[in-house]
């Protein structure tokens, strides 16, 4: 790391550290304490919140998890504190793992309502479990021992800052390596990333269970620093608490990790003194009205678009005048918050601040230094497909039976693909091609049929399995992972290059170090392949579009493939591109790769294609050489209708 | 014997309630793919508004249900107006699932500020003398919810499929865009789906207070298990969150008496992550096919 990115941290751990020097005050260093506590929880939750893009209402269960594990262990056992802490991260990061299994199969709301029941499953058993928990009545401990006594407030915020400033490390390597790249795909983009060879649902469960570790870890901490733990605690609304404090903080962040903490530790504090809340909420109504009435004269957004808000915070300094007691209201104040966090602030105050600063200052375009490719020659960046058995069959597609209700999608097909061949799949639109793409990725399973490949039956295996096997492909509608950029989208691909474990990326071991550099000079090698060089560091959604098909296209190629899906790769492009694109397929074929390409663009099926398969209305009308198919009767028919003459 | 009996049949009521509500996320849900967290909410509200009209105005309890129902949709307008609608706009799932957990959160508050954090005695409207019936003691409040349960289900399902109106709601449920270029105003359409979703939570909340008791807390618990109903019958079929409902509200009962009070809740979620993970669509909802 640079030495002036280096010396503002190290500046800012020191101040961390010298904090109880400087303020002696017990109550606020358990306050900092707290805050320190939360910062883990939520680097946790932003895990899964943040990176796969989740909602768990469930983190508030997790952590009492860990506070009741650190809670029982010390009430019934008498566990020293050393002890107790992996012992905690272990069993929440258990409860994770339980928590993302239903998660199997459901997304969005569904996830959500399974989080918050399985949040409140863990609150009746800690209330009801007496023999282990004590029930309502709670725990007591004592502050962990360190050197033969119990550590004062003052030790024990060392005690918490050290675990902080371990945990910021380790969730920071975490995020930057294979797993955080796994992570961000499946949100972006939960289909290609199981074409890609990363399991949606592995890395689904791996998030959750990383997030509950983190989450136990903080809860243990929170025990031993509060001295006393009742069921109570752990209810709904901490764990909306923690929603507020990440998206209010800023997704996919640390430092809005750590600004969102703090936050939310102190907010509470702030609306127990209504004096201080009239300033404040006095203070936001003006400064927002303001704000917008020189954006509305400036013409930067409209009338409407800011009444809303203003309203809201003028509504809110009324209130603030009318209550005498601001304590009962609290709930409602955070609830105002996330409101207004969801729609003006979406990203975060650090995403707020990064997009203003960002737009002050023209974007730095960072210079590649890794590069070591110099001359055109690509056979280190693409393996060479087994070209041994060149001409014999690679891929046999057996009556294959596709049934959505009624339709017949796919009417027991058979096709042939040859190794080393680049195949055209064609047919008029709703003729199946498609289909057969998703059936031979494992998207969809055949109704009847089998499809094997390198005589191997692939019908049954997961999307992700067959990837792995060496069957890749591309989507006809675009599909990036839109928020990396385009060197991370192939990083993705290059996932099952990857032998190393959580161990290796949190303590940077040799191991993860090697294959990291391993597979940015590959992927950096794919990019300058397609011609992308230049744009390795921009995200895959602000490529135009020409540029976003040929990076689906490296990115397949990162798989190691011995066979490429091409489903209408042209589409959409201008003839430039077209003429590049053939060129790129041509050079693929050149390493052994068997291509099978479906396209509407006649005249690059024609020119690159050894052979042609024609289907319509799910059935194989014809199969042959380009010169065969065009003057093949059944096809001018499917495509012009009426009967050739 | 008669204690089961007993137990089941007001496992049968509080299942009428959950399946009431859970009708309430099959209504927005169909219109705009979006759910209402603080659906709970909505009945606690109902719930005391309806107290509130009884005991300090006077109301009759009949009297009093139309008022509840307009509260109600005037509640559910406000929840997509404020939460739902914006989302949609940007198309922020994440978005909607936590404005209206904020709402949820803010009505509740508010309730308790308003009401009190105590549990209120809601005034039964009809004879509290059970009638014995197979050995067991049924109240005639329990008939009562059982047959208002599904006279509501019934209505809706009536007006959709009948009126002009209905038939706005179910073309947009099949298809929005479709909907909206044929001239139809699927904003208001989804709107009034909240609106109707709310009234049926305030309704089943004025029906189901006088067997429990009211307060600001009663909506959380209840709005969870009338999910666990919704995604168990399937949040696309009428018949099974029916079933979903008696298959929880039975549960529920049992497991109070038999087992303890305490853990009444857990067969209900467990059954909901069961569902979830071996068949998200419901145990009667139909599987869409994902297309790429």
């Amino acid at each position: 790391m640079k030495i002036n990115k280096l010396l503002p941290m190290l500046l800012a751990v020191v101040a961390l550290l010298c904090f109880p020097l400087v303020l002696s005050n017990p109550y606020y260093i358990h306050l900092a304490s707290t805050i320190l506590i939360y910062i883990i929880l939520l680097f946790g939750l932003d895990i899964v919140v943040g990176y796969t893009g989740q909602v768990s209402l469930g983190h508030a269960g997790l952590f009492g998890v860990g506070s009741y594990t650190a809670g029982v262990l010390f009430f019934h056992l008498d566990v020293p504190f050393y002890l107790t802490l992996p012992a905690e991260i272990i069993v929440t990061a258990i409860f994770g793992g339980l928590l993302a299994l239903p998660a199997l199969k459901v997304i969005g709301p569904y996830l959500a309502m399974v989080t918050l029941a399985f949040g409140t499953i863990l609150q009746i058993l800690i209330n009801e479990m007496s023999f282990l928990t004590e029930g309502p009545l709670g725990i007591k401990l004592t502050k962990p021992m360190v050197f033969g006594h119990e550590a004062s407030e003052k030790e024990f915020f060392w005690i918490a800052a050290i675990a902080m400033l371990f945990a910021l490390v380790v969730v920071h390597r975490i995020l930057k390596s294979q797993l955080g790249r796994a992570f961000e795909a499946l949100r972006d983009s939960p289909v290609a990333c199981d074409c890609m060879g990363v399991s949606v649902y592995r890395y689904k469960v791996y998030a959750f269970v990383i997030s509950a570790g983190f989450a136990g870890f903080a809860g243990a901490l929170y025990s031993y620093s509060e001295k006393y733990i009742s069921p109570n605690t752990y209810n709904n609304e901490l764990t909306v608490l923690f929603l507020l404090g990440i998206i209010m903080g800023g997704r996919k962040s640390r430092l809005g990790a750590i600004l969102g903490a703090t936050i939310i530790v102190l907010l509470p504090k702030l609306l127990d003194d209504i004096g201080l809340f009239r300033i404040v909420s006095i203070t936001l109504a003006t400064l927002v009205a303001l704000g917008s009435i020189l954006a509305v004269t400036k013409g930067i957004t409209t009338l409407k678009k800011v009444s809303i808000p203003v309203a809201g915070t003028i509504a809110l300094a009324l209130f603030s005048l009318w209550l005498d007691n601001i304590t009962d209201w609290r709930l409602s104040i955070f609830g105002v918050m996330i409101l207004l966090v969801v729609y003006y602030l979406q990203d975060g105050i650090v995403g707020f601040f990064r997009s203003f600063y960002s737009s002050l200052f023209t974007k730095k375009v960072d210079v590649f230094t890794e590069s070591i490719i110099t001359n055109e020659n690509f056979d280190n960046i693409i393996n060479d497909a087994n070209t041994k058995d060149r001409g014999q069959n690679i891929l046999t597609i057996e009556s294959i039976l596709m049934q959505f209700g009624g339709l017949k999608a796919l009417n027991l097909v058979d096709i042939t693909i040859k190794r080393g061949s680049i195949h055209g799949l064609i047919g008029p639109n709703g003729s199946g091609k498609s289909t057969m793409m998703n059936v031979l990725t494992g998207i969809y399973i055949p109704t009847a049929g089998d499809v094997k490949f390198e005589n191997q039956s692939v019908v049954g295996k997961t999307s992700s399995e067959i990837a792995l096997s060496g069957i890749a492909r591309t989507f006809q509608n675009v599909q990036l992972f839109g928020e990396m950029t385009a060197l991370e989208n192939i990083l993705v691909g290059l996932h099952h290059t990857f032998e190393s474990n959580l161990v290796d990326v949190a303590l940077h071991l040799p191991r993860f170090t090697k294959e990291e550099k391993n597979a940015r000079q590959r992927a950096l090698g794919l990019l300058k392949f397609v011609g992308l060089e230049s744009l390795a560091n921009e995200e895959a959604r602000n490529l135009p579009y020409g540029k976003q098909r040929m990076l689906e296209i490296a990115r397949a190629l990162a798989l190691d493939p011995n066979l490429l899906l091409l489903d209408e790769p042209a589409a959409g492009l201008t003839a430039p591109d077209i003429k590049e694109l053939l060129v790129v397929i041509r050079k693929i074929r050149d390493h052994g790769i068997t291509i099978i390409l479906i396209e509407h663009h006649m005249d690059v099926v024609m020119s690159v294609s050894d052979q042609i398969s024609v289907l319509d209305f799910g059935e194989k009308i014809a199969e042959g050489v380009a010169s065969e198919i065009q003057s093949n009767p059944k096809v001018i028919e499917a495509y012009l209708g009426g009967s050739a003459a | 014997m008669e204690i089961l009996i007993q137990l089941i049949f007001s496992g049968i009521a509080l299942g009428m309630i959950y399946a009431v509500i859970a009708f309430g996320y099959q209504l927005t849900f169909a219109t705009s793919g979006t759910l209402n967290f603080g659906q709970g909410e909505a009945l606690m509200l109902g719930a005391l508004v309806g107290l509130t009209c009884v005991e300090d105005l006077g109301i009759n309890y009949w009297l009093m249900i139309p008022i509840v129902c307009i509260f109600g949709a005037l509640q559910g307008s406000f929840v997509e107006a404020i939460g739902v609608r914006p989302a949609i706009k940007i198309k922020s799932e994440f978005g909607w699932i936590m404005s209206t957990i904020a709402l949820g959160i803010i009505f509740k508050n508010v309730a308790e500020n308003i009401w009190g954090r105590d549990d209120l005695r809601f005034p039964s409207p009809i004879s509290e003398d059970p009638i014995p019936f197979l050995g067991a003691n049924i109240l005639p409040m329990e008939i009562l919810v059982v047959a208002g349960a599904i006279l509501m289900m019934v209505m809706v399902e009536w007006f959709n499929r009948k009126t002009i109106y209905g038939k706005a709601v179910v073309a947009t449920s099949n298809d929005r865009d479709a909907a909206s270029l044929m001239g139809i105003n699927t904003g208001i359409v989804i709107m009034f789906s909240y609106g109707l979703s709310s009234l049926t939570a305030a309704f089943a909340g004025v029906l189901i207070a006088p067997l429990t008791l009211t307060g600001a807390t009663m909506g959380a618990s209840l709005g969870l298990k009338a999910f666990a109903v919704a995604i168990i019958g399937g949040l696309s079929s009428g018949f099974g969150i029916i079933i979903g409902g008696l298959i929880l509200g039975i549960t529920e009962t049992t497991t109070g008496f038999y087992i303890s009070t305490g853990y009444k809740d857990v067969p209900g979620l467990l059954l909901l992550l069961l569902v979830l993970a071996l068949k998200p669509s419901g145990l009667f909802g139909k599987t869409a096919i994902k297309k790429v």
